[in-house]
């Protein structure tokens, strides 16, 4: 597995056990509580109480929370300066120079930060804990098209491969004696030779995957079957409905708050 | 996994004594002014063991492509002439029903990984599951497939992160889980070291003359290919210049020199000919055991 090109996380722990629409329910509600809970506090108070304690549960609170600071950081930065400072008309709070904190822009780039890690981290929590084949069986078993979840899946698996073929043509080129180092005039010189190769070669790939593809009977249609057996407790297919009832009710709570 | 070995066998049960059958073929791909094959008629009894021989560009990989219905299905282009397999016509016969009835491994493993599993275990059911197998023969299949072909150790594993030798096991493991009655491969061991080699080819071999399936491979392997194919047959600018027996193509000069080489043993026999030590009307060997009889009579 950690060859895959993946964020998913092998850990034993009952969230890793659900059946993966029973998660992609609970991250669809922790995405839509989080969005529509009113004032700049909500969110958070929401994260601290439904996503971290998930996180707990499944054994990945350390990955979440690194890989969403990660995310988040760098907008809640420039979001925090632009919007905390650049605030026309408000209530300061105090100065740097000309310019002067506003209580609104201050609330306003704690709400939309919180919205980034919100979305981010319902995401991560999905991802970290379901393995993507699992997903794309039990997508296709609910009558998703095969051939959608292939194009998601194959892809996020080829990425690994061709950044391997992109290199091999850079080593290539440059034993060859091409120069890709230097000035930018140099740099986009040797730009041609080496995206032509590339191109053309996973040109030449995307037949012979579809070929592959073709051997295997996948556009075949009729019923296929599954080899993995996801594991489903009896009682998820009523907790989904209940969590999609709790969604709801939240984005009641959240219209009414408003 | 004794169920489905029988099933396999009593599925390819109705011996139809011609199981491959091309009539006057020519083939030009799109694109293309001059046919990749030409004017190719064959026919191939089932449970035959049969090698395609000749140079680069000599239109293998295009017959191996007909025989399994890519050609016209997939690269589309002009088909002239009659292909049937297993009594069935190519031609009017969609790829994914022909798929179950010939199987195709092509010569670069890292494009006919899936891409979609995993494990190595659930990329060799992947085309099973396709074929709507119960998930039950379908395990008992993988495990087997994977036995045949010296895998189990790999189960686990994630495809794309193996070696060109393992992913062409992988691939060959997952086309033969289909259960063909009819397998055709394209230089299935260009990827494998000489012992891997061997081991895949004496796998294929032993299914093929257990289970009565049809196997058409494309292989350099020549003195491999001398040792175990039923038939051998020689291509040149895509038409056919022999076929026959191992010893009666290998040994036919007229075949060497058109870009199908000969065995290292017709090479020492040929040399001892050059240098006029070889008794006139004496055949030149093409495997070891005859090398070793013929030069014994020439001494």
């Amino acid at each position: 597995m950690s060859e895959a090109l993946s964020l998913y996380v092998a850990r034993p722990s009952r969230v890793h056990q659900l059946h993966p629409l029973t998660k992609l329910a609970l991250a669809g509600f922790m995405l839509v509580g989080g969005l529509l809970l009113p004032g700049p506090w909500g969110l958070y108070i929401f994260w601290a109480l439904v996503t971290l304690p998930l996180a707990f549960l499944g054994r990945i609170l350390n990955q979440l929370v690194i890989a969403t600071l990660r995310v988040a950081f760098p907008f809640a930065l420039s979001v925090f300066l632009i919007q905390g400072f650049l605030w026309t008309g408000g209530t300061p709070l105090f100065r740097v120079g000309p310019l002067s904190l506003k209580q609104e822009g201050l609330a306003f780039a704690i709400a939309s930060t919180g919205r980034i890690l919100m979305v981010v981290s319902s995401f991560l929590w999905f991802a970290l804990t379901t393995r993507p084949d699992q997903l794309m069986a039990t997508l296709s078993q609910r009558g998703f098209p095969a051939g959608l979840s292939y194009m998601i899946v194959a892809t996020l698996q080829i990425v690994p491969r061709f950044q391997a073929r992109a290199n091999a043509i850079l080593d290539a080129q440059r034993s060859r004696g091409l120069e890709t180092e230097g000035n930018l005039r140099r740099r986009l010189k040797a730009l041609l030779p080496l995206v032509i190769p590339l191109v053309l070669s996973s040109l030449i790939d995307v037949e012979e995957r579809a070929l592959a593809i073709e051997t295997r009977g996948f556009n075949r249609p009729g019923q296929k079957t599954n080899l993995i057996v996801i594991p489903e407790a009896p009682w998820e297919p009523a907790a989904r409905i209940g969590i999609l009832i709790c969604a709801v009710l939240v984005v009641g709570l959240g219209l009414w708050l408003r | 996994m004794l169920y489905w070995l029988s099933a396999w066998v009593c599925g390819s049960g109705k011996t139809l004594n011609e199981i491959i059958s091309l009539q006057q073929v020519t083939y030009t791909y799109p694109g293309t002014s001059t046919p990749a094959i030409k004017n190719i008629s064959l026919a191939i009894p089932a449970g035959q063991f049969c090698a395609i021989v000749g140079g680069n560009g000599a239109g293998k990989s295009t017959l191996a492509y007909t025989i399994a219905g890519f050609v016209p299905h997939f690269y589309h282009g002009t088909l002239q002439g009659e292909v049937s397999v297993a009594g069935i016509k190519t031609s009017s016969t969609p790829i994914h029903d022909l798929v179950s009835l010939v199987g195709l491994v092509f010569q670069n493993p890292f494009n006919q990984i899936s891409g979609t599993k995993f494990t190595v275990r659930e990329e060799i059911a992947f085309g099973m599951e396709n074929l709507g197998i119960p998930r039950d023969e379908m395990a008992a299949r993988c495990e087997a497939m994977m036995a045949l072909v010296d895998i189990n150790e790999l189960a686990e594993r994630f495809p794309l992160g193996l070696s060109g030798g393992q992913m062409q096991r992988v691939v060959i493991a997952s086309i033969l889980a289909m259960q063909p009655q009819i397998l055709v491969l394209d230089e299935p061991t260009s990827q494998l070291d000489p012992i891997g080699s061997r081991e895949v080819l004496a796998a294929i071999r032993q299914l093929s003359s257990q289970h009565q399936m049809t196997v058409l491979i494309i292989e350099h392997k020549l003195e491999w290919l001398a040792a175990y194919a039923d038939r051998i047959i020689a291509l040149a600018e895509g038409t056919i210049i022999a076929d026959g027996s191992p010893s009666d193509v290998l040994s036919d000069e007229t075949v060497w020199e058109r870009g199908v080489g000969l065995t290292r043993y017709t090479l020492a026999a040929r040399q001892a000919r050059a240098e006029g030590r070889w008794p006139a009307g004496l055949k030149l060997p093409v495997t070891l055991e005859e090398a070793i009889e013929s030069f014994q009579a020439a001494r």
